[in-house]
C-alpha cells in the first residue's frame, strides 16, 4: 500500500470528526500535526486511531497506541509496520 | 442558611417539549387543552415484548438533530449534527441526547433574562441540572459491543464516560456558557427537575451564588422506558391522549414520557436593578424523606410535612397546587388528601400537568415548574385531562383504621379538579414532586406584583 494512499485514507477519516476544521484538510502531508495543526482534541486521537485500524484493516497493539505520536507520519508508519507484521 | 431579605427571581426559561417547537408553542397547546402523548413506534416495533407503547417522546429530527453513527459499533451514536447551528460540535461530541437538550434550554433560559457574557461567565453564576439517567442507547450499545460483541473497548472512542456520567447534563451546560460558579447535579429520581431548581434557589438564597441555570432533563431513551414497563406501572389500554388521566377512577399507571426543562434564577435585587423581565418570585423549596423505609409508597405523613415545612416559609395559601399527578393508582389518591388535609376544601384549585404530557420522569419537576411559570403569566390554571370519574367511594386505606387523613371518597374534591384550562386571578403557586425513596419535594411561587 503506497503511503498517499493511506493520507488520502486519514483525511477520508478526519472528514467525519467533526471537532476538526474542515478547511484545514486541503493541505494534510506527512509532516502535519494533528494537535498543532489540525486543532484535533486529543480525545478524539484514539477515535481516529480505531477508524485507522477499520479502514486499514489491521489491528494495533495496545503499546503502538500508547506511543503514538501526533503526526501523519506516525500513524503512516505504525499502519504500514503493523500491516508487515501481520 | 438563608441570608435574611435575599430574595431569589426566576427570568428565564427554555427546553424540550413533546411535538412542541418552542416554548411558545407548549404554551398555546398546553392551554388549549391538548395532549403531547403519542403511539410510540419505537416501542411497538417490540411487539408483545414491551407492555405499554404510548409516551411523550421527541426524536432528534423534532430538536433540529441528526445522529451520527459510528461505523465501529453499531447502533452507536457517535455524535450528533445540530442542523440548526445552535451548539458547537465541540460540545456536541461530549453530549447524550438530554444533555444537548439541557444546552438548548439554557441558551434559551440565558437569552430570555438577558444575562451578559460577564454576568454568565462570572464565579456568581452556578449550574445545577440533573436527569433520572435510567439508560440510554450510548451506554447500551458501548457494552453491548465490548461485552457481548468481545471487541476492544476503544471502539467506543472517547466519549462514553463524559455523555454517560450521572452530571453530564451539568457538565455540558456549564462548558458551553463558561460559568466559572458551582457545577453540580442533584438525583433524587422523580423529583430532580426540582429538586436542581430548589437546590440553585437555596444556594443564591443562602448568598452563595448570584445566578444559576437549573433544571431537569430526561432525553428520550427506550432503556429508560423498558425499566419501568417491567414494573408494570406504566398505563396501559387507552388512546394515547387519554393514557394519562391523573385522579381519574379507570387510571392504571402513568405515561413515560421524556422531555427538558431550564431556569434562570438570579438574586432578586440584582434582577430589579438591571431592569430584568420577573417571571416569578421563589417564596420557598423544602423537601423531606418518608422515613417509612418503603422505596416506592407514598406516604401521607411525608406529605404532610412537606406541607408544614413549605408553608413555613411564607404562610401564604396558594391559588393552584400543580400536583406531582401521576395518573398511579396509590399515588394520586394520597397525594390529593394530603392537599386537602394542608389546604382545606375550597379556595384553589389543582393542576396535573402529566395529564397533558406524560411523566417526564428527572425532567417532570422543572417541566411542570416551567408550566406553573406560564400559569402565573397566563393567569390561566392548566387542566388535569381525563380526571373524569372521581371515586364515589373511599379508598381501601382510608377504611383500614389506621387512616388519619380526611374521610371523604375523591369524588367530594371534583370542584378542585379542573377538567379544562380556565382563566382566575392567580398569584400564588405550589408544586409537588416525589420519587422512589420516599423523596417529596415542593416550592412556592408568586407573581411579581
Amino acid at each position: 500500500m503506497e503511503r498517499q494512499e493511506i493520507i488520502d485514507g486519514l483525511v477520508e477519516i478526519l472528514k467525519t470528526v467533526r471537532t476538526i476544521d474542515q478547511d484545514k484538510l486541503v493541505a494534510v502531508t506527512e509532516e502535519t500535526d494533528f494537535i498543532a495543526d489540525l486543532n484535533t482534541p486529543s480525545t478524539e486521537m484514539i477515535n481516529i486511531a480505531a477508524k485507522a485500524e477499520q479502514k486499514f484493516d489491521v489491528e494495533f497493539e495496545d503499546d503502538d497506541i500508547d506511543g503514538l505520536g501526533s503526526t501523519v507520519k506516525d500513524i503512516v508508519d505504525l499502519i504500514l509496520r503493523t500491516k508487515e507484521r501481520a | 442558611m438563608q441570608v435574611p431579605g435575599r430574595k431569589v427571581a426566576v427570568v428565564g426559561m427554555g427546553g424540550a417539549f413533546p411535538t412542541c417547537s418552542d416554548l411558545k408553542d407548549f404554551s398555546n397547546k398546553l392551554f388549549s387543552d391538548q395532549s403531547l402523548i403519542r403511539e410510540w413506534d419505537k416501542a411497538t416495533a417490540y411487539g408483545k415484548n414491551i407492555r405499554s407503547s404510548v409516551s411523550g417522546f421527541i426524536t432528534e429530527a423534532e430538536m433540529g438533530l441528526e445522529p451520527i453513527y459510528s461505523t465501529l459499533v453499531e447502533n452507536y451514536p457517535e455524535t450528533y449534527i445540530d442542523k440548526l447551528n445552535r451548539i458547537p460540535d465541540a460540545n456536541l461530541a461530549t453530549a447524550d441526547i438530554g444533555s444537548i437538550w439541557a444546552m438548548l434550554g439554557a441558551q434559551e433560559a440565558i437569552a430570555m433574562a438577558g444575562w451578559s457574557d460577564a454576568e454568565t461567565q462570572s464565579e456568581g453564576t452556578g449550574v445545577v441540572v440533573g436527569s433520572g439517567g435510567g439508560g440510554h442507547e450510548i451506554l447500551r450499545n458501548a457494552w453491548h459491543s465490548f461485552f457481548h460483541h468481545k471487541k476492544k473497548t476503544r471502539l467506543v472512542g472517547s466519549h462514553a464516560v463524559d455523555r454517560a456520567m450521572v452530571y453530564r447534563d451539568a457538565a455540558n451546560v456549564s462548558c458551553l456558557i463558561k460559568n466559572k460558579g458551582v457545577c453540580e447535579s442533584i438525583g433524587s429520581a422523580c423529583a430532580t427537575g426540582l429538586g436542581n431548581i430548589g437546590y440553585a434557589y437555596r444556594l443564591i438564597s443562602f448568598g452563595l451564588q448570584d445566578r444559576a441555570i437549573a433544571g431537569g432533563v430526561e432525553g428520550t431513551s427506550l432503556e429508560t422506558f423498558i425499566g419501568f414497563d417491567a414494573m408494570q406501572v406504566l398505563s396501559r389500554g387507552f388512546s394515547p391522549e387519554e393514557s394519562s388521566r391523573p385522579f381519574d377512577l379507570q387510571r392504571n399507571g402513568f405515561v413515560c414520557s421524556f422531555g427538558g426543562g431550564i431556569v434562570a434564577l438570579e438574586e432578586y435585587e440584582l434582577a430589579k436593578a438591571r431592569g430584568a423581565d420577573i417571571i416569578a418570585v421563589i417564596d420557598n423549596y423544602f423537601n423531606n424523606s418518608d422515613g417509612d423505609g418503603d422505596m416506592f409508597a407514598p406516604s401521607f405523613s411525608g406529605q404532610q410535612r412537606l406541607w408544614k415545612g413549605l408553608m413555613a416559609g411564607s404562610g401564604q395559601k396558594p391559588d393552584v397546587v400543580k400536583v406531582h399527578g401521576t395518573s398511579t393508582p396509590a399515588g394520586d389518591a394520597i397525594e390529593l388528601l394530603s392537599v386537602v388535609d394542608a389546604l382545606g376544601h375550597d379556595g384553589y384549585h389543582i393542576s396535573a400537568p402529566k395529564s397533558q404530557f406524560g411523566h417526564m420522569l428527572g425532567a417532570a419537576g422543572a417541566v411542570e415548574f416551567i408550566t406553573a411559570l406560564l400559569m402565573l403569566k397566563h393567569q390561566k390554571v392548566l387542566p388535569c385531562l381525563n380526571s373524569a370519574h372521581l371515586n364515589p367511594e373511599q379508598e381501601s386505606f382510608q377504611k383500614s383504621g389506621h387512616w388519619f387523613g380526611p374521610f371523604e371518597p375523591l369524588a367530594a374534591f371534583r370542584d378542585l379538579i379542573p377538567q379544562n384550562s380556565f382563566s382566575k386571578e392567580i398569584n400564588h403557586i405550589a408544586c409537588l414532586n416525589y420519587g422512589f425513596g420516599g423523596t417529596n419535594s415542593a416550592i412556592s411561587i408568586s407573581r411579581e406584583l
